[in-house]
């Protein structure tokens, strides 16, 4: 009997901490919402919520702790919790965090598809008071049905980040405007012992930002991208595809490493020990650059495909993320209030231009181009001129970016022929849309 | 009597229901609503979820070549790597229970990759054969050193197989040296007494005896293998043009990354039904040559 009564304790105890698990969370949640009604009513509750976070920019994690401790400073009541992820591997985290029940209230999105996947989550931010001041290419990705869903992060823009000093010291003066140009000033390079790219294929950079360069283009891509969908256009027999092409060959053959063992990290070092003059990348690796190597003196030049100087004579800018609030958020309305802070109080605003060293998607934030850095006043000056083409992978269905990627790593292994390249970029469409 | 009967019960139930309500939630219960998303179309966020029935299994079987290459290469590579590890962990484990001054340190220094996780490993390997390999490679003529290990289909191969043989032979040994310890000493002499050579004795004394670690070995080995993805992800993620990439990526990558969760269901449970066959065919092959004390 007394065996029986200690097993029956036993018993008893084990169901107490079961229950009191899954009850600690409910009342946790009940908590927050009842402090956000006594928000609402204007009394000025002395119990604190608290503002999860998740974001997906690697680049600014200090400074965004920085400026939780700041925020926090004037919003006593109000505590940050933030999180990162690296954008690779941000959606696949989101979905763990939302199956798990753990939705932050304010996460990152990147507009289009991903839009239109989160659309039943994301909160309709069109009466924010911070509308009226984003740019107009800022505006577009995250619109849907004329309802805005989010707030800009950035601009950001990618393109030939070339190393000044290495080209001053082959003689050469001018930036390339045409593919022949660009051939001469390859040559130049290597005439004086410089080897010309640092090509990366290990990693996105081929799917995701080379691909992009013969879509952004044409002449009209959103209808370009329509009639690929439709099947009533294909990349074999567009004259800018194929163009594109000889663009590929130069970066491959004249690279200083293997392309394929070359990754992101790899290709941003051996460009800032002067081991290539040009890569293929954005103005966000310029904080890591600074890490690297202080003095360099950097520019961003556009993307030759062919000999149309005109049609070259752009680089590819876009925004990265936009801030979306989640709809069932318990404390939505202090999200929206955090959103707001950040791009029109002075603190926040000093955040995102000298602290993040952005390039403001809002024409009431200023820069300055020595805080920023030399790509990102480079970037901005081709904003400033609208010698601009757009991002338009995120209109690609989803799963599309990392099948082009693989297709050009059998390229550049000899895998597959140009015309070969072509088809299979059809096919990985074909496979996801 | 009546008595006795209700204790009796309540015994299993407190020392068996607290496992089993674990096992159920944990185990049992997410099975089932994988089993019920894979007849469904969900994406993994949007509240819509429809039933589809069958129409993800039929489209694995009958368009997805991706999943089958992907079952094909880790087939392949599973493999190579039990073979590879067993060997190998066999080899050390019959090296390591002679008499030897420096045994215990040496065990451990075998034992210690396993201790890392997966992920840490794959990454200090990716950095070993993309950095640290192309600088060797820049100083000394090796061929080894010349191969662009992660960059093409057959190196990265084998790079994912010297990494895991590399990390799993510690774990093998161990087991295998608990078997041959447990070898009874009188019988191998009675061997030599009747003059066996050290090899008859290998084979026709030892290995009959340690048939129940070899059980455990190779069970251990395939299934993990087989379920290899942390390693995978770290070190090649899949690449070149996703020719390494494992089945549980294949199934990760379907369900989270390209949002068609109802598919990525389908194809885990198919992986789960041959992961399942074949281990119990190798368990119940191994152990019929098991022999009983």
């Amino acid at each position: 009997m007394k065996r029986m009564k200690s097993a029956l304790i036993l018993m008893v105890l084990v169901l107490l901490v079961i229950a009191g698990c899954s009850q600690n969370g409910n009342s946790a949640g009940n908590q927050g919402a009842s402090d956000v009604s006594g928000d609402k009513s204007g009394e000025n509750s002395k119990e604190s919520i608290t503002l999860k976070l998740f974001n997906s920019k690697t680049e600014i994690v200090d400074q965004l702790n920085e400026l939780k401790r700041d925020y926090e400073k004037e919003n006593p009541n109000v505590k940050l919790q933030i999180d990162t992820v690296i954008g690779t591997d941000y959606a696949s985290a989101l979905k763990g965090r939302f199956a798990g029940n753990e939705m932050p209230d304010i996460f990152v999105n990147t507009g289009y598809t991903e839009m239109e996947t989160w659309i039943d989550h994301l909160e309709d931010l069109s009466n924010e008071p911070w509308v009226q001041n984003v740019v107009d290419i800022a505006r577009e990705p995250i619109t849907k049905d004329g309802l805005l869903y989010g707030m800009p992060m950035n601009l950001e823009g990618y393109g030939f980040i070339y190393n000044k000093d290495l080209f001053e010291q082959a003689g050469i003066h001018e930036i390339p405007k045409t593919i022949t140009e660009l051939e001469t000033v390859i040559n130049k390079l290597e005439e004086s012992g410089i080897k010309a790219f640092a090509t990366s294929y290990q990693g996105i950079i081929p799917g995701r930002f080379g691909v992009n360069v013969p879509f952004a283009l044409q002449g009209d891509p959103v209808q370009f991208i329509q009639e690929i969908n439709d099947g009533t256009a294909n990349f074999a027999d567009n004259p800018i595809f194929q163009d594109w092409l000889s663009l590929i060959d130069l970066e491959l053959n004249h690279s200083v490493q293997n392309p394929m063992t070359t990754d992101y990290n790899t290709q941003v070092t051996l460009f800032s020990s002067g081991d290539a003059a040009i890569i293929f990348n954005g103005n966000w690796i310029q904080p890591m650059l600074n890490n690297l190597n202080d003095n360099m003196n950097l520019g961003i030049m556009p993307v030759p495909i062919n000999d149309d100087a005109a049609l070259n004579n752009h680089i590819f800018v876009g925004v990265p993320n936009f801030w979306v609030i989640n709809k069932n958020s318990e404390v939505k309305d202090q999200a929206k209030q955090f959103l707001n802070w950040l791009v029109t109080s002075e603190t926040g605003k000093r955040y995102i231009t000298e602290e993040f060293k952005f390039i403001p998607a809002f024409d009431n934030i200023e820069t300055n181009p020595e805080i920023v850095g030399d790509l990102a006043a480079s970037v901005q000056s081709y904003v400033i001129e609208g010698k601009t083409y757009g991002w338009h992978w995120p209109r690609y269905p989803i799963g599309v970016v990392q099948e082009f990627g693989s297709v050009m790593q059998k390229y550049s292994s000899d895998h597959l022929n140009k015309d070969q390249l072509l088809v299979e970029l059809k096919n990985a469409w074909d496979k996801f849309k | 009597m009546h008595v006795g009967k209700d204790s009796k019960w309540m015994q299993q139930l407190v020392f068996i229901g607290p496992a089993v309500l674990i096992f159920s939630l944990v185990i049992i219960a997410p099975f089932l609503l994988g089993l019920y998303y894979s007849m469904t179309d969900w994406n993994g966020v949007s509240p819509n979820v429809n039933w589809v029935w069958f129409d993800n299994f039929k489209k694995i079987f009958m368009e997805d070549t991706d999943f089958a290459s992907s079952f094909w290469f880790t087939t392949k590579i599973t493999v190579t790597i039990v073979i590879l590890t067993n060997l190998l962990g066999f080899f050390i484990a019959y090296m390591l229970v002679q008499k030897l001054k420096t045994r215990n340190m040496l065990r451990s220094i075998f034992f210690m990759p396993n201790v890392l996780g997966g992920l840490l490993l794959g990454f200090i390997w990716q950095f070993i054969f993309v950095r640290g390999f192309t600088t060797l490679g820049a100083y000394s003529d090796f061929f080894l050193f010349k191969l662009a290990w992660l960059g093409t289909e057959a190196t990265a191969f084998w790079g994912l197989v010297i990494v895991s043989v590399w990390q799993g032979t510690g774990y093998v040994m161990v087991i295998y040296i608990a078997g041959l310890s447990n070898v009874p000493e009188d019988l191998k002499e009675a061997a030599y007494v009747d003059g066996a050579k050290r090899r008859q004795v290998l084979r026709h004394v030892i290995l009959p005896m340690i048939m129940s670690s070899i059980t455990v070995c190779l069970f251990w080995t395939i299934n993990h293998t087989y379920k290899m993805y942390d390693l995978n992800y770290s070190l090649t993620n899949g690449g070149p043009f996703r020719s390494t990439e494992s089945v549980s990526m294949n199934i990760f990558i379907e369900a989270f990354a390209n949002n068609r969760y109802g598919l990525g269901t389908a194809k885990a449970f198919i992986f789960f039904v041959a992961v399942a066959l074949i281990t119990v065919v190798q368990v119940y092959l191994t152990k019929r040559r098991e022999i009983r004390m």
